[in-house]
């Protein structure tokens, strides 16, 4: 419960409208996809509902999220900012605690093309700033959690790879500033726009401080809330007249695909076959998408509803996709497309591949062009069960991502073999390059039944396994490496790198009040 | 379903936020990419599709109590399916229909709906009209027309309480077309009553379910077996509705379903040009909200592990099934006639603001929705914002004044009565 005195403190700074204590209201801030997962962990009931905060506040501006942040400090009330909020770092892990919500925070402050950099608010989505992006044949790098998430967050908090990464890169690498009320109050500006009013670089003029706010991964919200990112912006390899048009009807909608794209889903016997395709192939720098999953995944990919995917998978997509990666070529030029496209078919001919969409074992329509772009693709993994999660998810090369798939696969059958969770026979993966050249994200997403106390508790175990794997065999850092407990664990094997973050975090947050459940405290777990 | 047979449904949230904005494949802008007008307006999470659900989910399993603010929730919201459609598009779950739910069980325990609502039900259960108007100037908008009506015609025109005593020029113009066209049909003048539409939307399911009941009882004593309708919640109630609750064989028409036929079989003719850019808004009630709720004997089976489907596959109501083209074909064949889509159309149209109980309970979240609404016909460039629904008519209406707009407001029936030489 909060004091009076600090509720009203903080309804003078939004008004009344813009803050709530209702427990109705706040109820639905206790409620997060991943809660089941983590209680579970803690040897707890899996549930989705967790700690309800004490009051959630709408602030408008910065200077509201100082006023508010200055409150907290004042009265030792513990805070946590959202965006569009998806995920358990979302939640807060105190009761003294309140939630900021950011979405009246939306505004698209600036579209710079000639220096190809957008400045957002928090609560723009990826898909919102991309429809606005388009009317200047730009675009932005969109991270895999879908067109309705916060590229704001995904820049400043997270890593952030997505369909479009051998293109965009990933989040961290496309922040160029940021402004950040730092858990003191304090407002950052961060980046080149202190020094010159424009936000085109990230590391100055003026202070870069990405690593120290974000680090490897990011901060997951444990540090202060930013209000503002400057990212880079892309060149839409589309003609100038081309728009977004839709038709038809749902689930079956129709896109006009811009001249000049083409996918491909080269299909290899082994694993060295793909791999070696997949060096040569992103080494190049010539597609805009290049990304791997099963033959389960790629059914779900390139169909519209959950009993297509089961069908396509039925027909004979299960015998058939081995070691495939989707590609997409998307040129500006019927000269770039040919040469890319060459590129393409040679690859898959000197790896003795073939192309799974030429064979006519999948047939991806012009509608799952458009949701390669705007990173709608991962959204369909939601479609069999509802529910997934990923386990590990190291950012470093194509071989390791490679070797993570194959060191995966018998740790995952166990738990398949016991019904927890979904069968995609251990080969359930998604693998993505980013930045055209050797490097590559991997993840395991995993279905399992949310609703189904078994089944969580079989994934939390399975994804613990994993970060045990992850450790024992040099796999590299896990994808959601959060709290005290896993940094530390993960710390005595990379020199010891929480003490640096708790120096951080002590420094920037003296009293403790930027919640640290999914970041790390300044003291340790106790 | 019950609100308990929806637990694992519910459970199975993500808070994915899709529910908030239209299909994602389908934003073209950012100043057009909500589907909710109730987060929009209210802005905390509680008020989503999916907030909703949450809330719902928390009240089953004793987290909250059904206080004012939950019912604040609760009832500030249109009902009108929007967060399904976007939903749908990857989780196999009913936000829309959980509303619902909760609501009939706010109903049950007597603590629904609000004392707007309370208010209107009574004037239903006591005049037959929620306006509390009296039955005697039910037929006050046929006078001093020549309608070439049929008393004993099985075909009746059911022109709904909105449009009788709030919209009498839509059910002036759609009469007036019927009977241009030579339809056969009857009006039942002060024999007609509510189709039970706003005491259903709120909730009180049993009493809809007795004005259900009633009306189809009337039906048949008068020999009707068809229903035309120039109200999309009536439409929606007859249609998609009634059958989940009441058994009939009764065939139900909207007036635009009516009108293109007529047109395609050379029964309605247009004489006179009509230079006019139009934009249209689809109802929800008449799009989305129609498609029928198909009754379904099936079980769920794992097919792969963690992976359940139904068997046989269930009909999936997504919105596809909804009238959408009638309307634009009538308007694309009037000479003269300009159509300009919005952004957001057909099953991912943004709603009016008025349905639900809204109108009543939250005037001002319901004007600023369908000001809202209005903002995105005036972004066409369009002259005229045509819709085919009497509670759309009247918010939207509303917003045109309220905005000061240059926009003019047509049903649909009254585009076509324009288009017709010597129909007056």
């Amino acid at each position: 419960m909060l004091e009076d005195n600090v509720y009203w403190a903080l309804e003078a700074i939004v008004g009344h409208s813009n803050i709530t204590r209702s427990p109705a209201i706040l109820e639905s801030y206790a409620f997060q996809w991943g809660f089941e997962i983590e209680s579970a962990q803690r040897g707890e009931e899996p549930s989705r509902f967790g700690q309800r905060p004490a009051a959630v506040v709408l602030p408008a501006s910065t200077e509201e999220v100082q006023a508010i942040v200055r409150i907290c400090n004042e009265h030792n009330v513990k805070f946590k900012a959202i965006s569009t909020g998806m995920g358990a770092w979302a939640g807060i892990s105190s009761p003294r605690s309140i939630l900021i919500d950011l979405r009246r925070m939306n505004r698209i402050i600036e579209i710079n093309a000639k220096n190809m950099y957008a400045v957002i608010e928090p609560y723009v989505t990826n898909a919102e700033l991309q429809a606005e992006l388009l009317k200047y044949g730009l675009m932005h790098h969109a991270q895999g959690a879908g067109p309705q998430t916060s590229p704001l967050a995904s820049h400043t908090s997270f890593a952030g790879p997505g369909f479009t990464s051998p293109y965009t890169g990933h989040s961290d690498r496309n922040l160029l500033g940021a402004e950040w009320v730092v858990p003191n109050g304090d407002i950052l500006r961060i980046g080149s726009f202190d020094q010159t009013g424009q936000w085109f670089s990230g590391d100055g003029p003026g202070f870069s401080l990405r690593g120290i706010m974000r680090g490897w991964l990011g901060a997951y919200g444990g540090l202060g809330v930013f209000t503002k990112a400057a990212i880079k912006l892309y060149s839409f390899p589309a003609p100038s007249d081309w728009k977004w048009e839709i038709s038809g009807t749902i689930p079956h909608y129709d896109w006009k695909v811009p001249p000049f794209w083409k996918l491909y889903v080269p299909n290899f016997e082994e694993w060295e076959q793909f791999e070696n395709a997949l060096y040569e192939l992103t080494g190049q720098d010539a597609v805009m998408m290049a990304t791997s999953s099963s033959a389960e995944g790629l059914a779900a990919l390139f169909t519209d509803t959950k009993m297509e995917a089961i069908e396509v998978i039925f027909a004979g997509l299960l015998a058939k996709a081995k070691r495939y990666f989707i590609v997409l070529v998307a040129a500006h030029s019927e000269r770039e497309f040919k040469y890319r496209d060459k590129l393409v078919r040679h690859i898959i001919e000197k790896y003795d591949g073939e192309d799974l969409i030429e064979t006519g074992d999948i047939s991806p329509r012009p509608s799952h062009y458009a949701e390669s772009i705007r990173n709608m693709l991962g959204g369909h993994a939601f479609r069999f069960s509802n529910c997934f999660q990923s386990t590990h998810g190291g950012m470093d090369c194509i071989s390791l991502a490679v070797r993570i798939a194959q060191e995966n696969r018998p740790v995952k059958e166990k738990y398949i073999d016991k019904g927890v969770i979904g069968d995609d026979r251990g080969e359930g993966i998604w693998i993505t390059t980013y930045e055209g050249n050797h490097m590559a994200h991997l993840e395991v997403p995993t279905v399992y039944n949310a609703a189904d106390k078994e089944s969580c508790m079989g994934y939390a175990e399975y994804q613990n396994e994993c970060n045990r794997v992850d450790l024992e065999r040099a796999l590299g850092m896990p994808f959601f490496i959060v709290g005290d407990k896993i940094h530390d664990i993960f710390g005595q094997r990379t020199m010891n790198y929480p003490r640096w973050l708790r120096r951080i975090k002590a420094a920037f947050d003296p009293n403790g009040v930027s919640d640290s459940s999914h970041y790390i405290t300044a003291q340790g777990d106790e | 379903m019950t609100l308990q047979e929806m637990e694992e449904m519910m459970d199975s949230c993500v808070r994915c936020s899709k529910c908030k904005f239209i299909p994602q494949i389908a934003i073209r802008s950012k100043r057009f990419s909500h589907i909710c007008p109730s987060i929009e307006f209210f802005n905390f999470h509680a008020y989503s599709g999916g907030g909703r659900m949450i809330l719902a989910n928390a009240y089953l399993k004793g987290r909250i109590e059904l206080g004012p603010d939950a019912l604040h929730v609760l009832y500030a919201c249109t009902n009108c399916g929007g967060c399904e459609v976007s939903c749908k598009w990857v989780y196999d779950l009913e936000p829309n229909e959980v509303i619902h739910e909760f609501r009939v069980k706010a109903v049950e325990c007597g603590l629904g709906p609000l004392p707007k609502h309370q208010k209107y039900i009574e004037l239903v259960s006591r005049v037959g009209n929620p306006y509390g108007e009296a039955t005697d100037n039910r037929s006050i908008w046929s006078n001093g027309l020549e309608l070439n009506t049929s008393p004993d015609s099985n075909t009746v025109y059911f022109v709904g309480c909105t449009t009788a005593y709030r919209r009498p020029e839509i059910a002036r113009a759609t009469a007036l077309v019927l009977s241009a066209a030579g339809v056969n049909f009857r009006v039942l003048g002060t024999d007609e009553t509510c189709c039970g539409s706003p005491v259903y939307r709120v909730g009180d399911l049993d009493r809809a379910v007795e004005i259900m009941k009633k009306n189809i009882t009337d039906f048949k004593k008068k020999g009707i077996k068809r229903i035309i309708t120039s109200c999309a919640g009536c439409y929606n109630m007859f249609k998609t509705e009634y059958p989940r609750y009441v058994e009939h064989d009764l065939e139900v028409f909207h007036i635009s379903q009516v009108l293109d036929e007529l047109i395609d079989d050379g029964k309605l003719k247009f004489n006179k040009d009509f230079h006019v850019s139009v934009t249209y808004h689809d109802p929800c009630h008449l799009g989305r909200m129609s498609e029928p709720h198909k009754p379904y004997d099936g079980e769920k089976i794992e097919v792969i592990s963690q992976v359940f489907i139904w068997d046989p596959p269930k009909p999936v109501r997504q919105g596809a099934d909804g009238e959408y083209d009638a309307s634009r074909n009538i308007l694309q064949k009037i000479p003269g006639v300009k159509l300009v889509e919005m952004e957001r159309i057909r099953e991912y149209a943004y709603c009016c603001g008025a349905g639900g109980g809204v109108k009543s309970a939250f005037p001002e979240f319901a004007l600023w929705a369908a000001c809202e609404r209005v903002a995105e016909a005036e972004s066409t460039g369009a002259d005229v914002l045509v819709s085919t629904c009497p509670f759309c008519s009247t918010n939207l209406q509303d917003a045109i004044r309220s905005r000061e707009s240059k926009m003019r407001y047509m049903d649909l029936t009254e585009v076509v009565l324009n288009s017709l030489e010597g129909v007056e």
